[in-house]
């Protein structure tokens, strides 16, 4: 049973983590919340559930549109609720967002409705045993490519040109500027990374609850928001870190406190945070 | 016809005490709240349970209700206030999930069937049964509560409450407060919403979780980034056009999310001052740089 529940909480804290990454990149570069995170994450899950539903894509094929598109969206959204607002009141991008997350949320409504789209296709899965003890071969696949995708991520910011200028942007915009790097550009990319990362998080519960629906990305998203915190908003392990412990610590809280209140111990995590550790487990700059 | 223009009006004047108490923490303290539905359900619930099981009359039922939404702000401002502008929005946010929660799951509150039978107000010995004397009570609300906004924007408070929203650091060696103004104001507009929710809650005489979520606390947002955030004038404007403009496009019904979303992102790009926030006040705080 623990160790059940320990499984449950790692699979979809490691989507938690997925979501939190992007939040944290952009709250590195832009000092802002992205509030239509959990959008993106729900345009991803559309596109690939209605690509695989013309039965001529392959699942690979329609999980990796499916990341792109959320990944555009991300660039889009940026481009129109972000930057004619850079230079404003923190709080003028902030509603902006807001706003953008409830047209997104509406519009999905309003053009798929509001019922629950099953996966459209049926995998088969097994259990195998780990340790002695069962675990679902669908939540092995889910931790696995969630961790991979953290992997490539740490990589690709810690190695590669690209990388490094988004941390340089991160650290200092306006040196960033003055050493040639393009600023609005690498915050472009880290909108594209992002949310591509968020998108393929929306995939994956949408094969781990079976559902699709408009509003499927809004407690995810505010629960990966609680994870950014709790980890240290602003980095990068840190966010890996938070939605790997809030995904255990609410399935371990919904199956030994209560199930009726299992969406709220992340935010009563949350608010304990803010009261003890602001800057999160890693220390970043909630300050 | 009378009846539905009385209904209206009275809506009008809840929603006004919504708008101008959240155009306190928008538009003065500089900070968001999107969790102001679930103070207005708070004091919804503890004025409609005082008064269904402790039968107290409805100055009573509404002191409560304003004081528990009051407590309930300043207990979310105490650990949130100290830290930046954005994360008061998140955790409001998460605030109002858990208090929607709180109403679903519990036996006393009804869980999703809500609390039927809340009676009318009756006192001064008269029964505030009938809509126009009810309208009456809420415009004399309604007018006080204009009467202190007002008083207290322009008063020394006020203006330190200006001086955190456009600059907090200069705020402070200014020897201002900041955190606690901050938490003052929060604390403040969250009794107000409480009061708002007893107006509601003695009027309909029915609540339930619905009315308080997600949606309800957007919609108050909308109505203040319409008017004009950091105009009192404009906040009264935003509520009653928004009050108005959802009945007269009834048939628009399944779009009207669609329309507030891309109310609020479409008037912050081209006027982020909203319709009266035309003073200079509202747009030198709104442009920070350049």
């Amino acid at each position: 049973m623990f160790f059940q529940q320990l499984i449950n909480g790692l699979t979809t804290g490691s989507v938690y983590a997925l979501i939190a990454l992007g939040y944290t990149m952009i709250y590195g570069i832009l000092g802002l919340i992205n509030f239509a995170q959990g959008e993106i994450y729900m345009c991803g899950a559309f596109v690939a559930v209605l690509l695989l539903a013309t039965g001529k894509v392959n699942f690979f094929l329609a999980f990796a549109l499916g990341m792109a598109a959320a990944a555009i969206l991300g660039v889009l959204l940026e481009r129109a609720a972000f930057r004619p607002l850079r230079g404003f009141h923190p709080l003028v991008p902030l509603i902006s967002a807001i706003g953008a997350s409830i047209l997104l949320q509406s519009l999905a409504l309003l053009l798929f409705g509001p019922n629950d789209r099953p996966f459209p296709i049926q995998f088969t899965f097994s259990s195998v045993e780990i340790a002695g003890l069962p675990v679902s071969t669908l939540q092995v696949a889910i931790l696995a490519a969630a961790l991979g995708f953290m992997g490539l991520l740490v990589v690709f910011v810690r190695y590669t040109t690209y990388g490094k200028a988004i941390v340089a942007c991160a650290l200092d915009r306006d040196t960033a500027r003055l050493m040639g790097i393009n600023v609005d550009r690498m915050v472009s990319l880290t909108f594209l990374l992002g949310s591509a990362l968020s998108g393929a998080a929306g995939i994956m519960m949408a094969v781990y609850y079976n559902a699709t629906y408009p509003r499927m990305g809004m407690l995810p998203g505010l629960k990966a928001f609680s994870a950014a915190i709790l980890g240290g908003v602003g980095s990068i392990p840190g966010a890996i870190l938070g939605g790997l412990l809030l995904g255990v610590a609410e399935s371990l809280g919904a199956a030994y406190i209560s199930s009726g209140f299992k969406d709220a111990i992340a935010f009563a995590i949350l608010i304990l945070v803010l009261l003890l550790r602001p800057q999160g487990i890693l220390r970043g700059r909630g300050d | 016809m009378a009846a539905y223009v009385l209904h209206l009006a009275i809506l009008a004047g809840i929603y006004i005490i919504l708008t101008v108490s959240i155009n306190l923490i928008i538009g003065y303290a500089g900070q968001v709240s999107l969790g102001h539905a679930a103070f207005y359900g708070i004091g919804a619930y503890i004025s409609a349970l005082v008064s269904l099981h402790w039968h107290l009359p409805f100055p009573a039922a509404a002191l409560a209700a304003l004081l528990a939404a009051g407590l309930c702000g300043l207990a979310l401002g105490l650990p949130t206030l100290r830290l930046k502008e954005d994360y008061l929005a998140i955790v409001t946010l998460g605030f109002g999930v858990i208090v929607d929660l709180v109403f679903l799951n519990l036996e006393v509150t009804g869980g999703p069937d809500g609390l039927p039978g809340i009676p009318a107000p009756s006192f001064l010995g008269l029964d505030f049964r009938p809509p126009w004397l009810y309208l009456i009570l809420v415009v004399v609300i309604v007018i006080l509560v204009l009467i202190a906004a007002y008083r207290l924007v322009d008063s020394y408070h006020g203006r330190a409450l200006r001086a955190i929203r456009d600059h907090e650091i200069t705020a402070q060696v200014m020897g201002i407060n900041t955190p606690a103004y901050k938490i003052v104001v929060f604390t403040l507009a969250a009794a107000l919403a409480g009061l708002a929710g007893s107006l509601y809650a003695h009027y309909i005489t029915f609540i339930n979780p619905e009315t308080f979520g997600l949606h309800t606390s957007i919609l108050i947002l909308t109505m203040v980034v319409l008017g004009g955030m950091g105009s009192i004038a404009g906040s009264v404007l935003g509520a009653v056009i928004l009050t108005i403009l959802p009945e007269m496009l009834r048939q628009a019904h399944a779009y009207q999310e669609l329309i507030y979303g891309g109310l609020l992102m479409l008037l912050l790009i081209w006027r982020p001052s909203g319709l009266l926030g035309r003073g200079k006040l509202s747009l030198k705080f709104l442009k920070r740089e350049g």
